[in-house]
């Protein structure tokens, strides 16, 4: 689905961005893109849908080189969540904002407009407000409709959750979710190891424009070397469950703690009896 | 990521030159373009430009300038050509059109006018710090620093909306507006729905901006309030010569 092979990239003017990164990502996956600020995770985003073009090295997108093939016709497949959504929308209605994504992906006009309505209906949106009145999280979600309505096979999300609440993060994440399990390939930058914990199945490190880490979530969770030298912390219940030690530091969820702990207590309980 | 008139550090003699002679020479170089009629003399205050832009450890910005330049002096170029009539005919076309020796010679002027004057702008506020603009203007003219800061608002936001503008073309590539595409013309009219996005922002950018400097004592500022002083040195007056020089020749020839 996405290849990297040693790429280097670096802006005018400046030293190398991202050295030497290698890696696939293959179709389905779910990964998360960990790193401190600056560590060149939006760079790599940029490359992975050709917005940029590596230095050195290659990237293959849906089979396709990037240096080779123009960045629209890429956003076909690939859709792109920028972190400011007020980048993205140009059109004064809901309706017509996520038509004009759809325009350039679909020729007939009724499957347009029943593709709108379904997101309309899937985000639960008024099509006829203007999207510059609304909330950050309201602008997010129709962002976020404006990409899914063209069913991209590869979803790159760049901090989909900076600044929204948790029932705006929840309901973003919920769909992205629901994308995920319907095949849809998920690359996303995330600062929220939370959200990474409950979501992703892959992640990957980066710091100072190198890939450090790569692996499962619930063990790059539990590697907090790892995730220091990306000026990183653990989520809550993994790194509680490491400092229990013992059983408890497999635990990954608040569930699954929570049936670790009770099973103990059961079983002490038993003892007792 | 630098944009082409974001300020470049550095120790140059332009550099360290007053910020107020570095804006009066700015001006002075654009005005002896436009004050000669000399081919000549308009490639001179490119050169000198160009000189200037070297000395000061900028030359690639500079020329990066003049190329980004290029297509619309090359489209300006065309139309002149065609429009200007008088004088002898050097190539007749159909339809009535003919390029004149005088079209010739006026489109090509008017094409070194617009680069030569492009130039002194871009170079100045490369080596300025956009707060001295203002500042000092308030220091040394005594304008009130509300004005000022109009204009050193104005100045510190073209950048700004440069980025802003490439955030909002790189957005919309991604959903596959094509922005990539080769065709100029087509180029321009996908720019045009994307005037909303680039106000919306600015309108939200300067009032976050308003609101914050308000509550941090606006109007109480007045001419001693920055802690900057800007003295005048000798290369200011030999930078002021070296302008005025420049200009009296535009005007002579």
């Amino acid at each position: 689905m996405l290849e990297f092979e040693r790429v280097f990239f670096g802006y005018e003017g400046q030293s190398a961005t991202l050295k030497d990164l290698s890696f696939a990502i293959g179709e389905g996956e779910f990964v998360a893109l960990l790193g401190e600020n600056g560590a060149g995770k939006s760079t790599l985003c940029r490359l992975a849908n050709g917005l940029l073009k590596p230095s050195a090295g290659r990237v293959l997108a849906l089979g396709m080189d990037t240096k080779q093939v123009k960045t629209s016709l890429l956003a076909r497949d690939i859709g792109f969540l920028f972190q400011n959504p007020d980048r993205q929308i140009c059109q004064n209605s809901v309706r017509a904002e996520i038509l004009f994504g759809l325009e350039i992906a679909l020729a007939d006009e009724a499957a347009r407009r029943a593709r709108c309505e379904e997101m309309l209906e899937l985000f639960s949106l008024s099509g006829e407000r203007d999207p510059f009145g609304m909330s950050r999280g309201e602008r997010q979600q129709i962002a976020l409709a404006s990409v899914l309505a063209r069913a991209p096979s590869l979803l790159i999300l760049d901090e989909p959750t900076t600044g929204l609440d948790y029932r705006e993060c929840m309901a973003i994440m919920g769909i992205v979710a629901q994308l995920h399990q319907k095949g849809t390939t998920i690359l996303m930058i995330s600062h929220d190891m939370e959200i990474v914990a409950d979501f992703a199945g892959r992640a990957l490190v980066l710091s100072e424009g190198g890939l450090i880490g790569d692996g499962p979530v619930r063990r790059i969770m539990r590697d907090e070397a790892l995730l220091g030298r990306a000026s990183l912390l653990p989520a809550q219940i993994p790194a509680l469950g490491a400092r229990l030690g013992g059983p408890y530091a497999e635990a990954f969820s608040v569930e699954e703690l929570l049936s670790l702990a009770v099973g103990k207590k059961g079983e002490k309980e038993r003892a007792e009896a | 990521m630098k944009g082409i008139l974001d300020y470049v550090p550095g120790s140059s003699f332009l550099h360290r030159l007053n910020p107020l002679v570095k804006l009066l020479l700015a001006f002075v170089l654009c005005a002896a373009c436009f004050v000669t009629g000399n081919h000549f003399i308009v490639l001179g205050v490119i050169a000198l430009n160009l000189a200037l832009a070297l000395s000061a450890g900028i030359l690639g910005r500079a020329l990066r300038m003049l190329r980004s330049l290029l297509k619309l002096s090359a489209l300006l170029f065309l139309v002149q050509i065609f429009f200007v009539r008088e004088g002898a005919t050097l190539l007749a076309l159909p339809l009535g059109i003919c390029i004149t020796d005088l079209g010739l010679s006026f489109s090509l002027l008017f094409v070194l006018r617009l680069l030569a004057a492009a130039l002194p702008l871009g170079l100045m506020l490369s080596v300025t710090q956009t707060s001295d603009i203002p500042n000092v203007l308030v220091r040394r003219l005594g304008l009130p620093y509300q004005y000022a800061f109009v204009l050193g608002t104005a100045i510190r936001f073209i950048p700004l909306f440069a980025q802003e503008m490439a955030g909002i073309m790189e957005a919309q590539t991604a959903r596959g507006v094509e922005f990539d595409t080769g065709n100029f013309f087509k180029k321009v009219a996908l720019l045009l729905p994307l005037c909303a996005p680039l106000l919306v922002s600015s309108v939200r950018r300067i009032e976050g901006g308003a609101i914050s400097a308000e509550l941090r004592g606006f109007y109480l500022r007045g001419r001693k309030s920055g802690y900057k002083d800007y003295p005048f040195a000798l290369r200011d007056l030999c930078a002021l010569l070296g302008g005025a020089c420049a200009l009296a020749l535009a005007v002579l020839f």
